[in-house]
């Protein structure tokens, strides 16, 4: 469904290039849970940015259903993104004057119907009290949990999350991810460095100096867990 | 359910921005209404003040009495035919106005001519009675009764008052009910006793305003001066012309001010709201929609906001009459619409302004940035 082709972005940091990707070849395929993993600055989030289209590659293509995205339009890759993706970002970014349900609700295009699936949802999502509240009313994970019922609301093709748990303390994070990971009909890209919330992943990438190289889910566990632990 | 990106929303639930420069704009307007309003009222109180010179024009023989039978024989030339010439006196008495004291005339009148005026200008219903031949008696009428405060028995103009002056005390014995400002008394009173001891011929056609072009076509360079409405108009006009200058050019500041302030409200606004704007795009929505949304919600503050400021002024300006101008007799439209179409360059200027604001800061617009939180 999305084919990189030898993409790379590069970044001229004070006439010093900086490569954010590197050459990298991947598909992601309906339905299916990819992981990145990378430290710090490896360009992971660079990688979600190509793959959604929120930014142009400095060299190679990236393709959605077969085109690449150079070839749309502004407002057709807009479209894309709200039609066909859903996000969730690394801060649970929320329009501030906007209840959770109408936050969840904005991007759609038939209101009623909407509103009816939002407001189940974030009751499933336990949020069923709060649906009204705006975001300053809320609670970190909480709003993350609106983000994702935001991202999931007519079951995008793709979910893109970044670190969805960066901002949230372990057990929240386990349970937004939880969430998102149960409640996907889609394929789900989740972006981490944290490899113990990509257990239900169905392959991962590693992404180290903006190059990417797949690996196997338990190598990627345990060689993490030592960096991490040591 | 409204959509929630409905930019009135916005507008709605962020009264702490939308409040401060709808309060601005409004203020501004009421502003340039109220100052055009009042400068307006000037040239207004000119016409109504002077009204009743519609009704004849005057010719004066210049204080010499030997250039009256060749004046009386000229205006007979007249191709416009006249129906009545009238040999007047004049004596002088202030009126009250907005801009300070303004010269008016008390006729002296024959008691023919004062019914033959009368009846042309239908002033007909009379409280009190007529002036006696040769007393010292004035009959005005009821907004100059209003705005010198004078009653019938009250005097006019007084031995100890230079700008109302006569040698006897003249009272008022009766007052006319009409929107004219017109005021007479009797001409052999006030031929012995003001000067100067020449007659004023007053002309009353049949076609007033032709015989008034003709009139003062055929005196030009001569002794006589004739003084006619349109003149009166005119005369006002041009007088009034460097101060309506005057004031575009500070209404023209006062815009620029607060364009200039708007402006940066926005912009500040606009920075403000940087998260929702990266967001929603990020999550899929174009600049341009970003933009015009933008775009509209400014339209409704600014259109809202000179609405109110122009309800403002008119309720304002309302009262301010009612108050302060009708016990005087001073003039004042409270529905100027000179005055409201001075307005107008403010709201424009400030569209213009949150249009060119919006558009610069969405033309490179990169939601990532956002995402990233490098700006916020
Ligand atoms: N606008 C930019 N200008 C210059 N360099 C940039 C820019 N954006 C990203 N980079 C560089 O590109 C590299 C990859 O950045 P990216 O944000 O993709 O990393 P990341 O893996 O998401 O890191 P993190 O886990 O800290 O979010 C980094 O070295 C970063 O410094
Ligand atoms: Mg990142």
């Amino acid at each position: 469904m999305i084919e990189a082709r030898n993409v790379s972005l590069e970044y001229n940091d004070h006439g010093k290039i900086v490569y954010a990707c590197r050459d990298v070849n991947l598909r992601i395929a309906k339905g299916e849970f990819v992981g990145v993993l990378g430290p710090s600055g490896s360009g992971k989030s660079s990688l979600l940015y190509l793959l959604s289209g929120l930014k142009e590659p400095t060299a190679g293509s990236v393709l959605f259903e077969g085109k690449p995205y150079t070839h749309l339009s502004e407002r057709e890759r807009a479209e894309i993104r709200r039609k066909r993706f859903g996000f969730v970002f690394q801060y649970p970014y929320l329009v501030g004057f906007l209840t959770a349900l109408e936050n969840v609700i904005a991007g759609a295009e038939a209101l009623e119907p909407a509103r009816d699936r939002a407001e189940a949802l974030l009751s499933e999502m336990g949020l069923g009290e709060k649906m009204h509240r705006l975001p300053s009313e809320l609670s970190g994970g909480e709003r993350q949990r609106v983000c994702v019922a935001r991202a999931l609301l007519w079951d995008p093709d793709v979910v893109f999350a970044d670190e969805p748990t960066a901002s949230l303390d372990a057990a929240t994070g386990r349970e937004v991810v939880r969430q998102l990971v149960e409640r996907r009909r889609g394929a789900l890209v989740m972006v981490t460095h944290d490899p113990r919330i990509l257990g239900g992943a169905d392959r991962i990438l590693r992404i180290e100096g903006g190059l990417v190289t797949e690996t196997s889910v338990e190598v990627a566990e345990t060689a993490d867990s030592r960096v991490e632990e040591g | 359910m409204a959509h929630p990106l409905a930019p009135y929303i916005f507008l709605l639930r962020n009264p702490a921005r939308s409040v401060p420069i709808t309060i601005v704009i409004a203020l501004a307007v009421l502003l340039i209404c109220g100052i055009v309003a009042l400068v307006h009222s000037i040239p207004l109180s000119v016409r109504e003040i002077y009204g009743y010179s519609r009704n004849f024009s005057a010719a004066l023989p210049r204080s010499d009495p030997s250039y009256l039978p060749t004046l009386e024989a000229q205006l007979s030339e007249s191709p416009v035919p006249i129906e009545r010439v009238l040999k007047i006196r004049v004596a002088f008495f202030n009126v009250r106005s907005i801009v300070g004291k303004l010269p008016f005339v008390l006729h002296g009148l024959k008691p023919e001519d004062a019914a033959f005026l009368r009846q042309r200008m239908g002033l007909s219903q009379l409280t009190g009675r007529l002036p006696a031949v040769g007393a010292p008696e004035a009959v005005i009428t009821r907004p100059i009764a209003v705005n010198l405060g004078l009653d019938i028995g009250d005097e006019l103009l007084r031995p100890d008052d230079p700008q109302n002056y006569s040698p006897q005390p003249v009272r008022v014995v009766g007052i006319h009910e009409s929107d004219y400002w017109f005021a007479y008394g009797d001409y052999t009173y006030v031929a012995q006793n003001h000067f100067p001891p020449v007659d004023d011929l007053v002309i009353v056609a049949k076609d007033q305003p032709r015989f008034d072009r003709w009139a003062v076509e055929r005196f030009k360079g001569t002794k006589a001066r004739i003084l006619t409405h349109a003149e009166l108009l005119r005369e006002t006009d041009e007088s009034l012309a460097v101060l309506l200058q005057l004031l575009s050019v500070v209404i023209g500041m006062l815009v620029v001010v607060v364009t200039v302030m708007i402006g940066l409200f926005i912009n500040i606004y606009l920075s403000q709201r940087i998260t929702e704007f990266g967001l929603l795009q990020a999550i899929g929505f174009t600049r341009g929609f970003l933009a015009r949304r933008a775009g509209v919600e400014a339209s409704i503050i600014v259109i809202g906001a000179w609405l109110l400021g122009v309800l403002v002024s008119v309720g304002v300006l309302w009262i301010v009459k009612i108050t302060l101008m009708d016990p005087r007799a001073y003039f004042l439209d409270p529905l100027d619409w000179y005055g409201i179409a001075y307005t107008l360059p403010l709201p424009l200027a400030v569209l213009l302004a949150s249009f060119l604001t919006i558009r610069i800061r969405f033309a490179r617009f990169d939601p990532v940035e956002v995402i990233e939180r490098r700006i916020a």
